[in-house]
């Protein structure tokens, strides 16, 4: 992962101007945080398991909004159909949470390539509204079939075996936590090779002027669909670990507030660096829970008040914050060697 | 079905549709004459709506407490194009739609904490809360109230846009904003007190419409979909569409609600899918505001 | 606001003592949301909970002679989905070392919580959440509240009883709204009444004028709604008189729409609408008047009782007898056969536990909604005594 040559070659948008050092440290940090909170947590494993659900989702979103620039307020339809794939999947064909994972991922994704291919070809508010009718029209759906998936009361009685005929699935969360902290892993190893492969260039270069990189022969709409596709199966893995992890699946994982929350923690860490999905999403997650406990609205507040800062001031989000402090650090650094 | 019984429900769309069409004509014009995103529209409605159930819980007279729940988020919009849209509109699309959902929060919570999470009730004269003789049957006397406010601010609105100075400039504007810089037009004045009559003409329609939409918290995110869809369906910026997209919007609400209710929750959002993907632009593109 | 943060302050202060617990610290942990759209529950159950224990201590004698203190551990679900449920329901078994779980204003997070119960073998005393089936979701669930077909058979029965022949029907899109048209068309379809139309309107529906329209045209003897309480029913009976059904002589008939807290919020249009509900909050029992009296001694003179304040009554009252006849270390299954005989004299009016189906088995009032002394309010016009759950009827358990 942290090849001598990859920190400038690989990416050099996010971290070039760090020694290696510090992209070693930047790398290990957030898995190690992962790992040993473990062992330390006690009882509270399963926020834990939440907090890479989402980072996983935010991270999803981050290929198309942040990489490939399409602006949309649909991505919780994956989510949710990964997750109640994986939930119908468990009570009508095999409880198996492998297999079922696996049906999640091709089911969201075959939804991304289809709904993609009618609506990619439009673009800003038209295609922002699309997002949203496409949505809200799953959402009502969802609704709509109480025999299929419960209706608002939700999807009732899945049943998920032990992984590998091992590991249960228990109130204390471990495997959930572990098989979370995997998936997780994997996916965010192949957005990295992908991101940094000339597929994810050429999408840089899409999301930039897409006239110019269609000019000089970029297949335009097949990369956005190609990419929509893989977001939409990764948020459909994050749906299918939420359902394993609660073996509940409701309605709200399809709402439009869904969406919106997602999107606001990918802001919050930063676009197109993938780790700002990870900031993002826990620095969401912890704030709510400790403010909304003191007062609601004042949660409300913070919500609306980091999002127009975020766009005022601060663009590239969290991770934006890291930069600037590195900076300051180089900065004294080289003033510390001039003598 | 009787020809009566139909023009009940013919009323019934249109007085929707009226509703729809005042709060949603300003986004409209900000729109197309802007380019910015804003889902914070229904905020000022709302905010015009709260005034409004103020006032008369207070006892204000109701019309005095509709002038002031349009001036109010008038200045608002005002102070709010000044000071964050502004630097918003040669930033991206994303970066719009989430500053400005960021106020739809914001006010969310002024709103609670002011106002308390209950639904806040509009008091309307007596008058307007009986049903009245209109020949055929009764009728409730709000929603005529509606039609005839709705078709009072739809002439006013295409006169100043087709005959007045002003409307002259914010179609130049809307046409070609380079070029009415250039000819020395001080669009930042244009674009500036476009924004406030659209904010107020929201707050107006929140407060008006609060019979129909009711008033709660939520506001502001609950209708912000269905304003949008007015102005996409209608063609960013084109005033003629936005007034036949409100219209047949709540035509459609309600006719379906009548004959389909069971897919009455799809029908909008297949309609505006349907749309969109046939004609992405809208259903009158605005070349012009007119 | 304020009594928000009185009631902050009250948990934290609580959650605090907890780190020093001794053994016979009872702990019960307490879920139902505190914020957002059904905060007005977690508030309606705190209140009561707590008016319990100040009008009957927080402590019991046990079988040991012993006095054990019944503490609750408060944890705001926050309007959010059941995961969160299960989150915190977790949190409360592993951190806080709950005994029992309570609570749970909407079935969803109720039945969330059916693993949690089985894994930890712990009892969950169920205070709201009235979708039929949940108390078969685990063998641990007691139920205190209601359920929906307990009120609407009984509607049914009383509207054919009383000269209504057709009935048309709004109700609203989601689970509870589902099963009320289907126990209310059935019931009344097996009288040989006749349903002239049925709608589902939206749960955020505030514009009903379409609806009527159906109702003015299908010509029915009575419209009968189930619309969530707030905006929804409010904006339901404007449009009942707006477009003149009430003049057209056509009933109105519900369930909780007129609670008390939320009469209020009604102008005189409401006046004559018939609803059967479980708890009529102007009636005399004695335990009625002393919740009511507590309620207001503390919280001031706007709080009020409803079915939350009733059922956590009563539910607390089920958790302080258990121990009491237990002590604080049983196992759960001994707590469950405690719960599921027991019988209440509960403020609503008598009321006893299914031991099969550990469900409330409780009398059902028909009400009309009169203005007495300037106020609207519920009037009690007939009692059907002691009504068990009907979907249980129509589904018995399974023999094995």
């Amino acid at each position: 992962m942290t090849k001598p040559s990859s920190t400038t070659t690989l990416a050099p948008a996010a971290l070039a101007p760090i020694s290696k050092l510090w992209a070693t440290v930047g790398h290990v940090l957030p898995w190690a945080i992962a790992i040993g909170f473990f062992f330390v947590a006690e009882g509270s494993l399963s926020i834990g398991t939440q907090i890479m659900i989402w980072i996983l989702f935010a991270l999803s979103l981050d290929l198309i909004l942040g990489y490939a620039g399409i602006v949309t307020l649909g991505h919780a339809a994956f989510f949710g159909v990964g997750a109640y794939a994986a939930g119908l999947f468990s009570i009508h064909f095999s409880p198996d949470p492998l297999i079922g994972h696996i049906f999640a991922i091709v089911v969201s994704g075959l939804l991304g390539l289809v709904t993609g291919a009618l609506i990619l070809h439009t673009t800003g508010v038209t295609f922002l509204m699309l997002t949203l009718a496409t949505v809200s029209l799953i959402f009502e759906f969802g609704n709509q079939t109480r025999w299929l998936t419960g209706g608002d009361d939700g999807l009732q009685g899945m049943r998920v075996d032990p992984i590998f005929g091992m590991f249960e699935f228990n109130i204390f969360g471990q495997t959930a936590y572990v098989y979370a902290l995997v998936v997780l892993f994997i996916w965010f190893l192949f957005s990295w090779r992908l991101m940094h492969s000339p597929f994810g260039r050429s999408l840089d270069g899409i999301r930039q002027n897409s006239r110019r990189m269609r000019a000089i022969g970029t297949p335009v709409w097949w990369r956005l669909l190609a990419i929509y596709g893989i977001s939409a199966a990764m948020a459909g893995s994050a749906g299918a670990l939420l359902a394993h992890s609660t073996r509940f699946v409701g309605l709200s994982s399809l709402s439009l507030l869904t969406s919106g929350i997602v999107t606001v923690m990918l802001i919050l860490g930063g676009t197109r660096k993938l780790y700002g999905a990870f900031i993002g999403a826990a620095i969401y997650y912890l704030v709510q829970d400790s403010t909304a406990k003191i007062n609601p609205h004042f949660w409300e507040f913070i919500v609306g008040g980091m999002l127009i800062i975020t766009v005022l001031f601060l663009e590239g989000g969290l991770m934006d914050l890291g930069r600037i402090g590195r900076r300051l650090i180089s900065r004294f650094r080289q003033r510390s060697d001039l003598p | 079905m009787s020809l009566g019984f139909a023009l009940t429900i013919l009323l019934d769309g249109i007085s929707y549709g009226m509703v729809l069409f005042i709060i949603s004509v300003g986004l409209t014009i900000t729109m197309g004459l802007m380019r910015l995103v804003n889902l914070a529209h229904g905020s000022f409605a709302m905010i015009g709506g709260y005034i409004a159930g103020y006032l008369t819980q207070g006892g204000t007279n109701f019309y005095v407490a509709l002038l002031v729940a349009a001036i109010i988020p008038g200045i608002l919009g005002g102070l709010a194009e000044v000071t964050v849209f502004r630097p918003l509109y040669r930033k991206a699309e994303l970066s719009q739609v989430l500053l400005t959902i960021g106020i739809v929060f914001v006010s969310t919570a002024a709103v609670t904490v002011i106002f308390g999470a209950f639904p806040y009730p509009v008091v309307f004269p007596e008058y307007l809360t009986k049903p009245v003789d209109i020949g055929f049957r009764t009728y409730p006397a709000y929603r005529l109230f509606l039609i005839a406010v709705g078709g009072v601010v739809a002439i006013v609105l295409w006169y100043l846009i087709e005959n007045s100075l002003y409307g002259a400039k914010l179609r130049a504007a809307v046409d070609n904003p380079r070029m009415a810089r250039a000819v020395g037009m001080n669009v930042n004045v244009l674009f500036t007190g476009t924004f406030m009559v659209g904010c107020a003409l929201a707050g107006l329609g929140g407060a008006m419409g609060a019979g129909i939409m009711s008033l709660e918290p939520s506001y502001a995110l609950k209708y912000v979909v269905l304003f949008l869809v007015v102005v996409i369906v209608g063609g960013e910026g084109s005033f003629k569409g936005s007034f036949v997209a409100a219209m047949s919007l709540g035509i459609i609400d309600t006719v379906g609600k009548y004959f389909f209710s069971q897919a009455a929750p799809y029908l909008l959002y297949v309609a505006v899918f349907i749309l969109l993907l046939w004609r992405p632009q809208g259903l009158m593109p605005a070349k012009s505001v007119a | 606001m304020k009594k928000w943060f009185l009631g902050a302050a009250a948990s934290v202060a609580l959650s605090l003592s907890g780190g020093v617990a001794s053994a016979e610290v009872f702990k019960v942990g307490l879920i139902a949301d505190f914020t957002g759209a059904f905060a007005t529950w977690g508030m309606q159950f705190q209140q009561a909970i707590e008016a319990y224990q100040s009008a009957n201590g927080k402590t019991v004698k046990g079988p040991d002679g012993k006095e054990h203190e019944i503490q609750f551990v408060y944890r705001d679900n926050a309007s959010q989905g059941p995961d969160k449920t299960k989150q915190l329901a977790e949190e409360l078994v592993l951190r806080e070392k709950v005994k029992m779980l309570a609570g749970f204003d909407l079935s969803p997070h109720a039945m969330a919580v059916a693993d949690i119960a089985n894994q930890a073998k712990m009892p969950v005393v169920i205070m709201n959440a009235a979708t039929a089936s949940i108390t078969r979701g685990s063998p641990y669930y007691v139920r205190v509240s209601m359920t929906i077909p307990q009120h609407v058979v009984p509607l049914a029965q009383w509207a054919w009883g009383n000269g209504i022949k057709k009935v048309f029907m709004i109700t609203s899109d989601y689970a509870p709204g589902h099963d009320a048209a289907l126990y209310f068309s059935k019931t009344f379809k097996a009288l040989g009444g006749e349903i002239v139309g049925a709608e589902k309107s939206p749960i955020q529906e505030t514009n009903y004028s379409v609806y009527m329209e159906k109702v003015l045209q299908a010509k029915p003897d009575a419209l009968y709604m189930f619309q969530p309480a707030g905006s929804p029913s409010v904006a339901l009976v404007k449009a009942y008189s707006e477009r003149g059904l009430k003049t057209a002589g056509i009933k109105l008939l519900g369930t909780g729409e007129t609670q008390e807290i939320f009469l209020p919020q009604f102008n005189d249009d409401v006046i004559g609408t018939v609803t059967a509900f479980h708890y009529t909050e102007t009636n005399t029992n004695p335990g009625n008047t002393a919740l009511k009296a507590q309620l207001k001694k503390m919280f001031g003179e706007k709080a009020g009782p409803d079915i939350a304040s009733v059922a956590a009554w009563d539910g607390t009252d089920l958790i302080h007898r258990s121990v009491a006849a237990l002590g604080p270390n049983a196992e759960g299954l001994k707590y469950l056969d405690f719960l599921k005989n027991a019988k209440l004299d509960s403020p609503r009016g008598p009321a006893v536990i299914d031991p099969v189906e550990r469900d409330i088995v409780q009398n059902i009032y028909i009400r009309r909604v009169e203005k007495r002394d300037g106020k609207l309010v519920n009037i009690d016009i007939a009692t059907v005594p002691m009504v068990k759950d009907p979907w249980k009827i129509d589904n018995p358990p399974k023999s094995n």
